[in-house]
């Protein structure tokens, strides 16, 4: 049953990356490339997927990891203030003209942020030799709702337009995806995804509680850090790679609940699978409708995925809260 | 203290109005305000340019130009200027802007029996009568009319010299990058479209939906600009446009050449206007 | 049979543990279980039951004294091979995530790498839960539920199983199950059980009991000695009264009716 659920969620990420590369502001017949198209499809259209795809797969999978290691069924990975700490050190770093690194300065910038935010919930967290739960989201909430306040009265005292400007991109923004970023992204995407992927067994014993977990031969407080790890890394990665997209690290978890079953060996690769496919459409979306405007792609997410997810709750299978 | 104050200037208004009632000729041409508060960059820029500097006493955070502008009191941003700080300055007149200004800050003024003037132009065809009305009510009718005289005579002479010289076919097709990432240009509706249509070419932008549109990449490819004109920034524009330039390498703008990079002298509806065409025209020649 | 008994699945060893050196919430506590053994723990609310069965099982670490699991002391073993010894069951199941019952279930495989003989079908099998393998575990009812849990804890296969309160907010007929599978564990495979619970008249048929009180020992040993009226006065601090039936069984009630 969940054997072909799976498998028609592959072939539609499929169709909807295929769709990613030939539809979109114009309509691109595959089989006739100009010399502009070619160059459209390769070298913007080909990059830009990747980076959706890439971004989706870390937030889905993040968000799955999260609600475990929280056993948190409404955590997302941007409620522990990662990226609000990212959007922080990025706005600092244009408001101060730090551009030592060209063009990779703003994403360095928003990983370094993304990073110290994570290490920092990480020790507000940490209490007799490991993470408590509740302490996380707690500090979580508690610096988000300061790193915004900062970046607010930023905004509200600041004259640099071009802060203002480049807060869109904070915002959620892929028009400015390229083959550059991309590795050093896959790279971090990757380890936090393997991590993930190695210890689901024991994400599935920590939803149960750390006394199962205990029971079940693993050391609670080890695997709770390691998780945490790998969702701030695939987070960081993430927030860096194109900003700030909310709602997929909610939402596929749960949809894919529904598709490939609770158990985190499936869920964390469905929910990786279906966050890539998603972003890519909501980019499509956003950069198709108000051609030749853009609109960002963060924004596309949260207007489908919320009313989607007001659908689930009524769902009393899928969700018990 | 404050009573004392009040009194004084009740004396100072009496004595005014007194001298206005004396002097026919300066009732005729309105009174120059001793206090003027500037809400907009532009009207700071075109105040200077009248000879009013000496009169302002409090501009916006982001008036920098010229260079005195920026020793001037400040009163906030543009959208949210401190109503406090334009009260403390006692100002016989609030200059404010329909492009930028709030209307509820007017209105309050107002509201406190405080003297505004509303510069209403916002296309390059309204601004020398914009400037006269400007001039009328600061009491600089002779300045403001010889400035609106010089403005319309360079208007005039690209429009007539090109009308007549040029046909279609040497009409280019334009791109005017406001911030090169995330992409923002200059849509329709912008001095910046009213220019490079004065100059008879081409905004491919034009067609957006808003003024100034987060633009699609792969349309610029689609729509081939023949020249790309940068604007200043807060930043090297240069070094934080290689990139994007880099993707559009394919488009005849970048493979000719011809990207052009212009001060901020149009981003603003005022006296550097002309300046700033002649910045345009030099990139379109 | 008394073979299986010399060689001791448990020791604790004068144990003591605290969070703060003023109180202790177990002190000095010394017992053993062996190869087979099926002790109930009796205890008044808050006398450290659920404590007593966290230092067995390694949740909690002893302020003093040694645990060993078959002669060998409790942290020296690896997380997985412990696991392979030693389950322990909580008292709260609170569970958030639709898991289906079989996915749950195969969870008591986790600590081995081949599995072991008995299937999550079995298990299932045994706790009566097999037509309900597929179901959300959210779904399920409370007894169901705890039910799934101990066809998890059956598929560990771990010898010595320690339960805090399985049989809290159990219908009667659940309870009866229970206890006659883990009866029938003990006896067929030799496991060994420490069980928490309050139900005094359910302790009575138990081959050994253990009453606590503030962290201690009370009494250990047969119902008949431990659970003496003087006894459970003092553990519980209430007047008892123990009746007999002419059937020759034993009801422990209040004195007074309410």
């Amino acid at each position: 049953m969940s054997k072909i659920r799976i498998t028609v969620l592959i072939i539609i990420a499929l169709l909807i990356i295929l769709c990613s590369l030939f539809l979109g502001p114009r309509v691109i017949n595959p089989f006739g490339l100009s010399e502009v198209e070619k160059e459209i499809v390769f070298s913007i259209r080909l990059p830009r997927v990747v980076v959706a795809v890439l971004m989706g797969m870390a937030l889905g999978a993040a968000g799955a990891v999260l609600q475990g290691v929280l056993r948190n069924p409404l955590a997302d990975p941007y409620i522990l203030g990662i990226s609000s700490g990212a959007s922080l050190t990025a706005a600092l770093g244009l408001l101060s003209g730090f551009y030592s690194f060209g063009r990779f300065t703003l994403p360095l910038t928003a990983f370094i942020g993304a990073s110290l935010v994570s290490l920092l919930v990480g020790a507000f967290g940490w209490k007799r030799g490991g993470l408590w739960p509740e302490r996380l989201l707690l500090a979580g909430v508690g610096l988000s709702f300061l790193f915004h306040a900062i970046l607010m009265l930023l905004m509200s005292v600041s004259t640099n337009e071009g802060l203002r400007r480049a807060l869109l991109w904070i915002f959620g923004d892929l028009s400015m995806a390229d083959w550059s970023l991309i590795p050093y992204g896959l790279v971090f995407i990757a380890a936090g995804l393997f991590i993930a992927l190695l210890r689901a067994k024991a994400l599935n014993a920590l939803i149960l509680g750390d006394e199962f977990t205990h029971s079940l031969g693993f050391s609670a407080n080890r695997e709770r850090l390691l998780l945490f790890v790998s969702m701030a890394l695939m987070t960081a990665a993430s927030v860096s790679l194109g900003g700030t997209i909310g709602f997929i690290g909610l939402l596929m978890p749960h949809i894919m609940r529904f598709v490939a079953g609770a158990d985190s060996r499936a869920l964390i690769p469905a929910s990786a699978l279906g966050g890539g496919a998603f972003l890519c459409l909501a980019d499509l979306i956003g950069k198709s409708i108000f051609t030749p405007m853009e609109v960002p792609s963060g924004i596309v997410t949260a207007i489908i995925g919320s009313p989607y997810f007001l659908y689930l709750l009524r769902r009393r299978d899928v969700l018990s809260i | 203290m404050a009573e004392k104050q009040y009194s004084m200037e009740k004396l100072i208004i009496l004595f005014l109005v007194l001298i206005s009632h004396f002097d026919a000729y300066s009732a005729l041409a309105g009174e120059t305000p001793k206090r003027i508060i500037s809400l907009a960059p532009s009207i700071t820029e075109t105040l200077f340019a009248l000879g009013l500097g000496d009169n302002i006493v409090g501009v916006t955070n982001f008036c920098d130009f010229p260079e005195e502008a920026k020793k001037k009191p400040k009163i906030g941003g543009m959208s949210n200027p401190s109503l406090d700080a334009v009260v403390s300055l006692k100002p016989d007149i609030v200059v404010v802007t329909t492009d930028g200004n709030p209307r509820e800050f007017e209105e309050r003024l107002r509201s406190m029996k405080i003297r505004t003037f509303v510069f209403g132009s916002r296309r390059l065809k309204e601004l020398p009568g914009g400037i006269r009305d400007l001039g009328v009510a600061m009491g600089v009718r002779e300045r403001a009319d010889k400035l609106a005289k010089e403005m319309e005579t360079t208007l005039n002479s690209f429009n007539n010299s090109l009308r007549v010289t040029r046909d279609a076919s040497l009409r280019k097709k334009v791109l005017f990058i406001i911030w090169p990432e995330p992409l923002i240009v200059a849509g329709p509706g912008t001095l910046i479209d009213d220019v490079i249509r004065l100059l008879d070419n081409e905004n491919i932008a034009s067609r957006a939906k808003a003024t100034y549109p987060k633009y699609s990449i792969e349309e610029i490819i689609h729509q081939a600009p023949d020249v790309i004109i940068i604007g200043k920034g807060h930043a090297d524009m240069k070094e934080a446009s290689s990139s994007l330039l880099e993707r559009l390498k394919s488009v005849p703008a970048v493979k000719n050449k011809n990207v052009c990079y212009v001060s901020d002298s149009l981003y603003r509806l005022g006296p550097r206007v002309a300046q700033g065409i002649e910045e345009f025209a030099g990139c379109l020649r | 049979m008394s073979s299986a008994y010399s060689a001791p699945v448990l020791e604790l060893e004068r144990v003591g543990f605290t969070y703060s050196p003023d109180k202790k919430i177990v002190d000095n506590l010394t017992f053993s279980a062996g190869n087979g053994e099926f002790i109930g723990l009796l205890g008044a609310n808050g006398s450290g039951k659920s404590t007593i069965l966290k230092l067995a099982s390694g949740i909690l670490k002893p302020s003093e004294g040694s645990i060993t699991l078959w002669g060998k002391p409790l942290q020296s073993y690896r997380n997985k091979d412990r696991a392979k010894l030693l389950s322990y069951f909580p008292q709260l199941l609170d569970i958030n995530v639709p898991f289906r019952v079989r996915d749950l279930v195969s969870m008591g495989l986790y600590p081995y790498d081949i599995p072991p003989r008995i299937t999550a079908d079995e298990a299932m099998e045994a706790v009566g839960l097999k037509e309900k393998a597929e179901s959300y575990i959210t779904n399920l009812s409370g007894g169901e539920r705890r039910r799934a849990f101990i066809a998890m804890t059956l598929l560990q296969g771990a010898g010595l199983l320690l339960l805090d309160e399985p049989l809290a907010n159990l219908d009667i007929k659940y309870q009866i199950e229970l206890l006659r599978l883990l009866k029938e564990l003990k006896d067929n495979k030799n496991i060994s059980i420490i069980m928490a619970l309050h139900d005094i008249n359910i302790a009575l048929r138990f081959e050994k009991v253990m009453l606590i009180k503030g962290g201690r020992i009370l009494g250990i040993g047969k119902p008949v000695t431990v659970l003496s009226k003087e006894m459970l006065e003092e553990a519980f601090d209430v007047s008892i009264e123990i009746r007999r039936s002419e059937t020759g069984g034993t009801y422990i009630g209040n004195e007074k009716n309410f």
